[in-house]
């Protein structure tokens, strides 16, 4: 019986004894990371059967074990992958956020600072200096589209880092995992039922690091061990093995890279899509969804301001009297040949509408018969027919084949404005080459009786389109149309490589056109051709060969009396391209006479007298001409963006506007995410963590039961003394 | 709940880091006075500000062009205030050039004087902005507009008026055509000009007229031209001569020209009883004219002596209208009989003609053309310079029908130069206004702007307060909590 006692007050010491560790254990380990509480587990042991009953025979520790809650866990991994998603996101949305509206360094100022210039030019189109100061203010801006350009693109590089750096941190995370799984296993075995508790805690913390750089799904195994799946089931942990993560360059894209999943040593591309959540997730989420699109909207300002600009300059005359030339460099668009691409071909792409350029970036297919375009932001796709030999125009831009043929599944990745901002330049530094007058001006001839007068003579240089009748039918005839106005503006006969002129510009088409094939013309932003787009349903195979636009050519009006029988009176145009001076025109009195000729239209109203003459003629001296300078200032408040929906300022406030509602949706949702992650963390830890006060107790608790076992022992001895005592 | 003692401390500073970060953005938005620091604060708002700065700035910009296009405005009214006294001054000069009293040395004083008005005439055409761009050269604002070449003032200019833009929707034109200030002055009523030929030597005066129905008008020039006189050869006359033109008053008396030889002739009044020898052994010779007592003959060709002319009078004092395009008398109006002070219409023009024309006078009728007002004043100038002989009729005339020409087409240039004062008025009217606009415009968009992204300062200073508060609670609160535990009463 005696034994008994001894055993039973041991057993309690030993309890205590361990529970008094457990707890400093505990205590030691209170603010290490991922570290969870731990119980010793007591149970009394078998009571000793006796006549007098069940006799307790102390207690057993039955284990050490974790106080652990498998879907608290959970559940914080998941809203810390998120946090730490929209967190990333958020700061890194903050980077760009700044550099946008400040008043002082964003585009806006600087853009109102160049048109405050261009007005100046408007009012003293003569004055040097003005013209000086438009040419600085376009530097100014320039300089800040470059450097808002360069801002991002520096932070495009650094998110390549992040992306690289968490790819190798997700490696790495794997990697322990896999080593820790192995230990666990083994130690799962050798504890014979018993978990290795901080083997697990680690586990857990390694888990929920990679969680907080890319989202991934945890399987618990049977041999304790567990497998980590990321993206869309692609295993990167398995028993002891851990597979791997690469970053590559993009096959649609070389620009930019990609992550890539490493099996067999083959590389399988991880699509953004897949990868949501961490900061991995937010790295790619930002530069797909945020910066690229930012870039292409600035880019957009900036090619739309370029462009616009050198275009009216082109068609009006400089302080030396001779036509605009460009002033701004714009860039042309961005053309990437599919990695994966297998025929030899190469496709130029030209902007011919900045009203219809979009922010997306686009992909070029074929599919062994039709060409089509995928608009990147939306998937939206238009069929560009059977042909690429005629430029084809999509969304403000016209695509061709300038050489080689593609093959089925050959793709190319067309950013029309990711460069513009990048590559806007000032392309001259002389003032006098601002064309602040327009060409030609119109002169009442100086002998004039009649009272008529000529308005001021304005371009007229809308697009338009030929088109072409059956070429059986001989002669085969041509047709040119307005394309704004769908009027015709004329006619004549097609003869192979024969210039076709109309309204200041000439072209050659060259080849043979099918019945209905038509070309629409529109004029270049960068040079004084036009550009020729086939339609999408051309069988014929015409192509436009060259074009160009002379606007200096002079014309006059002459006034002739009724000459009977006729009843109306009559006016000559000489000079006109084509020739129509044999055609004299009949015109009512009182009525007034519209006139388009060479890429001018004037009108003439009141009454002229036979014999009056109206000149449109070159406008030699005119130095104090401000005509097109007035346009260009225009140019500030007219819708030339987004299919005339925004201005520049518009179109950048746009910008501004997505980026900060981006941001501060991101600033909220984070914030929100964090409070989140705050309330799981403390359920969490209301489970598994360390409670000081809680240990002190406990440690008081064990304390005691060890004294009380103690003296239990000690009384044990006492009373087998006095048994000793009495057979003495 | 439980607690564990790590929630106590992350709470915590979890909680005092966002105080603290709201903390910093009210000071941030104190010491810089903007209430949105980046769009994220207020996309709604920053996007908006963007609108209203450049809003702002457009505004600012068309008060900029006002300016400039005011400068313009004010200088070239400024200039053509001068040319109008100026104007003024020489209608005078020329009305007191027209004073029969004043003889020939008198008027090539005035026309000295006229000459200097004159070059300051075309100065003050050549004005230019102070910049060195003339004013009203058109688009060739580097070109001269008004240059004396022997004597013409020429234009070099061209049409072209400068707009600017004043406001969104409105392009004001800041200078004006020298063609339309100077040059493009429509002589005689503006729409036809009327004239008596040089060679007539009746007293008939024709009217300026004006227009009745425009509608009718058809820009031909038209000749009127009285009854000439009835000459008829001797018959048989040996010679070749012939009489081309007869003209003079109308006589009640009949003439014969006799040839007394191949070069001397007699005129005889053989109405007189007995008939009066007007002129005896003239020397004749082609072409020349004959004149005498008001009557004008011109004979050309070789006569025979004997050979003898009867001139006699036109049967009644009638005269027609002809179409010089056509060659055709004008419906209605073929030899219409002539009463003094009579108005006198067709085809849309009416105008009156007084005193005596004689027979076979003409008086052309033409669309106005242009003169310009240096013409009208060198033209002025150059009548004044001819020295007009005493007595001499034909010379006196021209002298009056230069200066009143002169003074007709002073009146309409100053007309001129007026109206386009009066647009120059309308525009600097108009300027004030949209300044006017402009500049309340600019403080609304300011307050708007202002609205939007300027921090309230009252709010502002309130939150710090609050917040630094609450910080101070919270930080205070930490340190009471954290030191509770009860290894303090261990041991």
């Amino acid at each position: 019986m005696g034994t008994n006692i001894y055993t039973s007050a041991l057993s309690g010491m030993n309890a205590a004894l361990l529970g008094v560790s457990t707890a400093e254990h505990n205590i030691a380990n209170a603010s290490t990371p991922g570290f969870t509480r731990q119980e010793i587990i007591l149970g009394a042991r078998t009571a000793q059967s006796s006549g007098a009953g069940f006799i307790g025979q102390g207690v057993d520790v039955a284990g050490v074990k974790r106080i652990y809650d498998e879907f608290l866990t959970t559940q914080v991994l998941q809203e810390k992958t998120q946090a730490s998603y929209l967190s990333s996101y958020h700061m890194a949305m903050q980077q760009i956020d700044n550099i946008l509206a400040d008043p002082v360094a964003g585009a806006a100022p600087a853009m109102q600072d160049f048109f405050k210039a261009v007005n100046g030019v408007a009012n003293t189109p003569d004055s040097v200096p003005a013209r000086q100061t438009m040419l600085g203010n376009a530097q100014f801006a320039i300089n800040r589209f470059k450097s808002i350009d360069q801002r991002l693109t520096d932070i495009g590089n650094g998110i390549t880092g992040q992306i690289t750096s968490s790819v190798n941190i997700v490696n790495s995370y794997a990697q322990q995992i896999a080593t820790l799984n192995g230990n666990i296993k083994r130690a799962v075995a050798a504890g014979q039922g018993q978990l290795p508790n901080d083997l697990l805690d680690q586990r857990d913390l390694l888990v929920s690091q990679l969680n907080s750089e890319i989202k991934t799904s945890a399987q618990a195994q049977p041999d304790g061990t567990i497998s980590v799946f990321v993206g869309n089931g692609q295993a990167m942990v398995i028993g002891e093995q851990a597979m791997s993560l690469r970053v590559a360059q993009a096959a649609t894209d070389p620009s930019k890279v990609e992550v890539n999943y490493l099996n067999d040593g083959k590389l399988i591309a991880l699509q953004q899509s897949s990868l949501q959540g961490g900061n991995l997730g937010a790295y790619l989420a930002f530069r797909d969804q945020s910066l690229e699109p930012a870039r292409n909207a600035l880019g957009r300002v900036a090619l739309g301001l370029a462009a616009s600009i050198n275009q009216q300059n082109q068609l009006g005359q400089d302080l030396n009297g001779a036509m605009g030339a460009a002033l701004l460099n714009v860039a042309a668009p961005r053309v990437d040949k599919g990695a994966n691409n297998t025929g030899i071909s190469s496709v130029v792409a030209t902007i011919n509408n900045v009203a219809g350029l979009t922010t997306s970036d686009y992909q070029l297919r074929f599919d062994g018969t039709n060409y089509s375009m995928l608009r990147l932001n939306d998937n939206a796709v238009t069929n560009l027919g059977t042909s690429l030999t005629s430029p084809v125009n999509v969304d403000g831009f016209a695509v061709s084949l300038s050489a080689g043929a593609m093959q089925a599944g050959d793709t190319y990745l067309i950013r029309p404005t990711a460069n513009a901002a990048r590559d806007i330049a000032l392309l001259t530094t002389d003032p006098a080459k601002i064309a602040a007058a327009m060409p030609m001006r119109t002169m009442t001839g100086a002998a004039n009786t009649g009272t008529a007068v000529m308005s001021s003579a304005t371009l007229n240089t809308s697009p338009m389109s030929i088109a072409f009748s059956d070429p059986l039918l001989v002669p085969q005839t041509y047709t040119v149309t307005d394309s704004t106005t769908n009027t015709v503006l004329g006619s004549g006969n097609f003869s192979t490589g024969a210039p076709i002129s109309f309204n200041g510009w000439t072209v050659n088409v060259v080849g043979t056109p099918s019945t209905g094939d038509a070309f629409s013309l529109v004029k270049d932003v960068a040079s004084n051709a036009m550009l020729a787009s086939a339609a999408k349903t051309n069988v014929g195979g015409a192509v436009v060969l060259g074009g160009k636009l002379n606007l200096q050519q002079p014309f006059s009006v002459t006034f002739n009396a009724i000459a009977p029988p006729a009843t109306l009176p009559t006016y000559t145009v000489t000079g006109a391209v084509p020739d129509v001076s044999a055609t004299p025109v009949s015109y009512t009195p009182g009525t007034p006479i519209n006139l388009s000729y060479n890429g001018w239209s004037a009108q003439i109203s009141g009454t002229p007298a036979s014999g009056d003459t109206f000149n449109v003629s070159k406008n030699i001296n005119g130095s104090g001409d401000n005509r097109n300078a007035l346009i260009m200032a225009a140019m500030q408040t007219q819708n030339l963006l987004a299919n005339g929906t925004a201005s520049l300022q518009g179109g950048y406030g746009q910008l501004v506007g997505e980026i900060g509602a981006k941001t501060s949706e991101l600033a909220v949702t984070s914030l929100a995410q964090d409070s989140m992650v705050s309330q799981t963390v403390q359920s969490q830890q209301s489970v598994s963590g360390v409670n000081l006060d809680e240990e002190a107790a406990n440690l008081l608790r064990y304390q005691r039961a060890y004294q009380a076992a103690a003296k239990a022992m000690q009384i044990a001895n006492t009373m087998f003394d006095a048994l000793l005592t009495i057979g003495r | 709940m439980r607690i564990s003692s790590n929630t106590i401390f992350d709470s915590n500073v979890s909680a005092m880091t966002q105080q603290q970060a709201r903390l910093i953005q009210t000071q941030q938005q104190v010491a810089t006075g903007r209430r949105i620091l980046s769009p994220a604060d207020d996309p709604v708002a920053a996007t908006r500000s963007l609108e209203i700065s450049h809003s702002d700035s457009i505004n600012t910009q068309y008060g900029a062009n006002g300016l400039a296009a005011r400068h313009n405005t004010s200088l070239a009214e400024t200039a053509l205030q001068s040319v109008t006294s100026l104007l003024q001054d020489v209608k005078v000069a020329a009305i007191s050039a027209g004073n029969g009293a004043i003889n020939n040395s008198d008027r090539r004083t005035i026309a000295t004087g006229l000459n200097e008005r004159l070059q300051e005439l075309i100065g003050l055409a050549n004005t230019t902005d102070g910049a060195g761009s003339y004013l009203f050269s058109g688009f060739q604002s580097s070109t001269q507009p008004f240059v004396n070449v022997s004597g013409i003032t020429l234009y070099a200019g061209d049409d072209g008026q400068r707009a600017m833009q004043v406001s969104a929707s409105r392009q004001l034109a800041s200078t004006d055509s020298g063609a339309d200030i100077f040059m493009r002055i429509k002589n005689g009523n503006g729409t036809f000009a009327t004239q008596s030929a040089s060679a007539n030597v009746g007293t008939g005066v024709i009217g300026m007229g004006g227009v009745t129905d425009t509608a009718l008008l058809t820009g031909d020039s038209y000749t009127l031209a009285f009854a000439t006189l009835l000459t008829q050869a001797g018959t048989p006359n040996a010679g070749t001569a012939s009489i081309s033109t007869a003209t003079g008053s109308n006589p009640a008396t009949h003439y014969t020209l006799t040839f007394t030889s191949a070069t001397t002739f007699d005129v005889t009044d053989v109405s007189a009883v007995p008939a009066l020898t007007v002129l005896a052994a003239q020397p004749y010779n082609s072409g020349a004219p004959i004149t005498f007592n008001g009557i004008s003959l011109n004979v050309q060709g070789t006569p025979a002596s004997g050979d003898v002319f009867n001139i006699a009078p036109p049967i009644d004092n009638s005269y027609t209208v002809t179409n010089n395009r056509t060659g055709l008398p004008v419906a209605g109006m073929m030899a219409q009989p002539y009463v003094s002070g009579q108005q006198i219409s067709f085809e849309g023009m009416q105008f009156d003609l007084q005193g005596g024309p004689a027979a076979g006078d003409q008086f052309s009728i033409s669309p106005s053309v242009n003169v310009s007002i240096f013409k009208t004043l060198s033209d002025l100038i150059g009548t004044l310079n001819t020295p007009v002989a005493a007595g001499n009729v034909a010379q006196s005339t021209a002298l009056t029908k230069g200066i009143d020409n002169a003074l007709n087409n002073m009146d309409r240039s100053l007309n001129n130069v007026l109206s386009i004062r009066s647009s120059l008025g309308l525009r600097l009217q108009e300027l004030d206004a949209l300044q006017a606009s402009g500049e309340s415009m600019g403080v609304q968009l300011k307050q708007t702007l202002s609205q939007l992204q300027d921090v309230d300062y009252n709010k502002a200073l309130s939150d710090l307060t609050q917040q630094q508060m609450t910080l101070q609670a919270a930080q205070k609160s930490f340190v009471k909590v954290t030191g509770l535990s009860l290894f303090d009463y261990l041991g």
